[in-house]
């Protein structure tokens, strides 16, 4: 019997664990029967760590010690925009860290991200295991397509806290394309259009058999489904504060209601054209008055409240077919991935975009996990049947003089790729160069996310034009970037997995590993009296005439709320397919979902047309396990924000001097004449490559000598010119 | 593309540089966009990094280093004005990689060339058809361009605004 290996989808609102074993994939479901789960994770007092459905269910209690939508803030710097928004608006706190990183901090304790990750990481694996029935140490771990470098990084890193190998970083949509075309022998050029809790992807992919090329990539990780519940919430809020005058924005506990109801409804116009909202007492007034929210929201006016969102998508889109040189129409296929793609405004939108009915049959939450099962298995199989031929999402650029980026590899380019630039230092006797990576689509240095940077000095000192560096930049099929320098004369190399300053070095990593801290996350529960799960109605995949079924299982338990939030125990109700007859739920097999069926524990729950759904305190207490994501921070980040870089700029000196060499030792003449010492230590790149005054600015040499602290300037014989 | 022995893979490793990217492929220099994909398909089935996974370090970072030369050479040779610029270089005994930054920014230098036109007078006649299909006199912009292509007779492009402007004519 060939090794276990799991696919984990690591979502941003829930995660979802598969694993392919006899040639069939099967959706991995958690204790409660569930195939999806919260990626919440819930600190409590006692120093126990709830992970899930049970965490998710804290947040309206605790919710300074419940970490919910990580991913959004995973592998970012302290001082960029979404961390920004995610400290105005989460109820955790957010704590800066040294070199620009981040911890999440609960009481006492400090927890980086790749930590938190590791703990739904966990979480899956537990899962999986008790599923399995024996141990799991590897997994390929699917992360957004357009995640850069540091986010890839930083999710390799919490596999690695988690305690499992991982076999790969696989990109959401590829997976899902493989999901879709593994083992069918199709011949298609495809879309995966993949809207989830966080992030939008759009993949073009084209499956020759067993060969899936990705033609191209494109994305926005500052959107998702939550930005959807976000306006719904300002809509109420709005509202609400012009009948009251109350500003419910400044109370944690009425805001996670608005969440819930937000998502709830979110969830309802999936499947109905109509939703009412009822949030009975929302908040008390101070003159102990309690206040209600009651609303009816149609798809119409749903539409109006996100359509330019939805809109952002599609230019996006028109980016990814122009890089992979197709139209619309030229597709064979357009898949939908992520929860927020049940809503007929999205699959009506899309349907236009692509001049296409969008392919049915494919489970939106689990085709990614399921994608990574199948990659999982076939890295540890020893006959390979799927070839993934991916891209990088971003360019991956070098800082060069006057804060400008130049690019190395182009976006969309295949991995594994590697590129070498040879530079040479600017002064005699020069002790070190520091060289500094980015990833981005603009020429401007600091609108670019800096990977890393680091200072390489194991060369032989010579004088300025001597020595040569060959600086070699990889991308390996992870998405992963290294880069080594390595001095010609010698061949002595210094090679770096680029850390970002705000990573984890290897040192931090080891410790946070011997603390075990994942270890306090406390096993799978099994369900006691008290515990209530809200599973899924999807009415619509129900015929009309069918009788409910009413069934006390305790697994995928759905409770109905009556207007009065009462729990009417008898009233379980359990989609028909997937009813598990005892406890413990058979796993969801990979077949091709049967229409909108496949759902259990993922639609709200629904009373009646017009499907109606309530949120009181109480139901609130209850629903400790609505699996779908909980609106987690507010404001639009539609608004596609680019991080400031702070570049330093304290570097002065010999250092940062660096010169392209290529083959023309005889360029350096073109510095001839000025006193380099005054230079402040720019790095020059010198180079055959003319061409580059075509597309990129150069610096005249006042421009160059003007500018301190930056790195490398490319210069060439047209640079010439403009002096 | 067959199985290779581990002395055939790190043989083919040690020579890499001397390979142009259509001899990596197994292309002949007039291969279409189609058997580029087809070449870089079959030849990733062989050095993909996930088909060689079992294999001991020495002959992994081997196939390590020929996978992503294939990605390389794919990366030029799929497109157009990079190819173009690479078979330029190669004509001129230029070595046979070529920067990936650098084919797109020759390739781009070119693409633009061919379409202002590459000689004084192709541009000269190119502008004048411009100017006269602007008026929406086709006729004579097609004459325009036709004259324009006697200077450049391989200028797809021109070719190609002909064609059009002589549909438009009738």
């Amino acid at each position: 019997m060939s090794e276990i290996a799991i696919g984990i989808d690591l979502g941003t609102s829930n995660s979802c664990v598969a694993v392919m074993q006899n040639g069939k994939v099967e959706v991995l479901p958690n204790a409660y029967g569930e195939a999806t789960t919260a990626s919440v994770v819930a600190f409590r007092e006692d120093g126990g760590i709830n992970v899930g459905n049970a965490a998710k269910a804290n947040i309206i209690h605790c919710p300074d010690r419940t970490v919910h939508s990580s991913k959004r803030l995973i592998g970012r710097y302290f001082f960029s925009q979404e961390v920004k928004k995610a400290q105005a608006i989460c109820s955790y706190q957010i704590i800066e860290a040294e070199n620009h990183g981040l911890r999440i901090q609960v009481g006492e304790e400090c927890f980086s991200l790749p930590e938190i990750a590791a703990m739904i990481l966990s979480e899956m694996k537990s899962i999986a295991e008790a599923r399995i029935g024996q141990p799991v140490t590897k997994a390929v771990i699917a992360v957004p397509a357009y995640f850069n470098d540091n986010q890839r990084q930083a999710t390799k890193d919490a596999g690695r806290i988690a305690g499992l190998e991982v076999l790969r970083i696989l990109n959401e949509p590829t997976a899902a394309a493989l999901s879709y075309g593994f083992g069918r022998g199709l011949s298609q050029r495809v879309a995966v259009w993949d809207l989830g809790g966080g992030t939008f992807d759009i993949s073009v992919l084209e499956i020759g058999d067993d060969v899936f090329e990705v033609l191209s990539t494109a994305g926005d990780t500052f959107l998702g489904g939550e930005d959807f519940d976000d306006r719904l919430i300002d809509l109420l809020a709005d509202e609400f504060a012009v009948r009251t005058g109350i500003n419910l924005r400044n109370d944690p506990f009425a805001l996670e209601k608005l969440k819930v109801a937000a998502e709830g409804a979110k969830k309802g116009l999936s499947l109905e054209s109509e939703v009412e909202i009822r949030i009975p007492d929302v908040i008390t007034d101070e003159n102990g008055e309690s206040h209600s929210i009651e609303r009816s929201l149609t798809s119409i006016e749903y539409a109006a409240l996100v359509n330019d969102l939805v809109q952002t998508t599609f230019k996006v889109c028109d980016e990814a077919l122009q890089q992979a040189g197709v139209v619309a129409r030229d597709l064979d296929g357009v898949m939908l991935v992520g929860g927020p793609t049940r809503l007929p405004l999205i699959r009506d939108t899309v349907r236009e975009y692509f001049q296409q009915e969008p392919r049915e049959g494919i489970d939106p939450d689990r085709v990614v996990a399921m994608g990574a099962a199948i990659h999982a298995a076939s890295l540890v199989s020893p006959d390979q049947e799927a070839y993934l031929l991916d891209v990088t999402p971003l360019s991956l650029r070098i800082g060069i003089v006057g804060g400008l980026a130049e690019k190395v590899i182009e976006r969309n380019t295949p991995v594994p790729i590697e590129q070498t630039r040879t530079f040479t230092t600017f002064k005699d006797g020069q002790e070190s160069v520091e060289i500094k990576v980015f990833q981005g689509e603009s020429q401007e240095a600091e609108d670019n996310e800096l990977l890393g940077q680091f200072s390489f000095a194991d060369f032989d000192k010579g004088a300025r034009g001597e020595v040569e560096i060959d600086v070699t930049f990889e991308i390996n099929t992870d998405g992963i970037v290294s880069v080594t320098a390595t001095d010609r004369a010698t061949g002595r190399a210094a090679s770096t997995r680029i850390t970002l300053s705000s990573g984890l070095s290897e040192d931090e990593l080891d410790d946070i590993i011997d603390q075990g801290r994942t270890d306090r996350i406390e096993q799978t529960p099994v369900l006691d009296e008290n515990d209530h799960v809200i599973g899924a109605i999807p009415l619509k995949s129900i015929p009309a005439d069918t009788p409910v079924i009413f069934e006390e299982t305790r697994a995928s338990k759905t409770k109905l709320l009556d207007d009065d939030s009462d729990l009417i125990e008898e009233g379980d109700i359990l989609p028909l397919d997937e009813a598990p007859a005892v406890p413990e739920a058979a796993p969801v097999t990979a077949a091709p979902a049967e229409g909108p069926t496949g759902e259990s524990g993922e639609a709200p729950q629904l009373k009646s047309e017009p499907s109606a759904f309530d949120l009181s305190e109480k139901t609130a207490q209850v629903n400790s396990s609505d699996p779908d994501e909980i609106a987690a921070f507010s404001g639009n980040f539609a608004e596609k924000a680019v991080d400031p870089i702070a570049i330093s700029t304290e570097d002065e000196g010999d250092e940062l001097d660096l010169i392209d060499l290529d083959d023309d030792a005889e360029d350096l003449d073109l510095l001839g004449g000025d006193d380099e010492d005054d230079l402040g230590g720019p790095i020059l790149e010198l180079g055959r490559d003319a061409e580059l005054a075509d597309t990129e600015p150069v610096m005249t040499k006042d421009e160059l000598f003007e500018t301190p602290g930056t790195d490398l300037s490319a210069l060439d014989d047209d640079s010439e010119e403009p002096r | 593309m067959p199985e290779m022995a581990p002395t055939e893979i790190k043989a083919l490793a040690r020579i890499i540089d001397e390979l142009d990217y259509y001899q990596l492929l197994h292309l002949k220099p007039n291969a279409s966009p189609r058997d580029v994909k087809l070449a870089f398909h079959s030849t990733s089935r062989v050095f993909h990094p996930d088909a060689n996974r079992h294999l001991d370090s020495d002959l992994r970072s081997a196939v390590g280093d020929i996978a992503k030369r294939v990605t390389e050479a794919y990366q030029v040779l799929r497109d157009a004005r990079r190819r173009g610029a690479y078979d330029d270089q190669l004509g001129s005994g230029g070595g046979s990689r070529i920067r990936l930054a650098e084919a797109l920014t020759a390739g781009s230098r070119q693409d633009t060339e061919t379409r202002q036109g590459r000689t004084p007078q192709g541009r000269q006649y190119f502008n004048l058809a411009n100017l006269d299909a602007k008026r929406g006199d086709w006729a004579a912009a097609a004459r325009q361009l036709q004259t324009a292509l006697t200077f450049e007779p391989d200028n797809e492009f021109f070719k190609s605004e002909l064609k059009a402007a002589r549909e438009k004519a009738r």
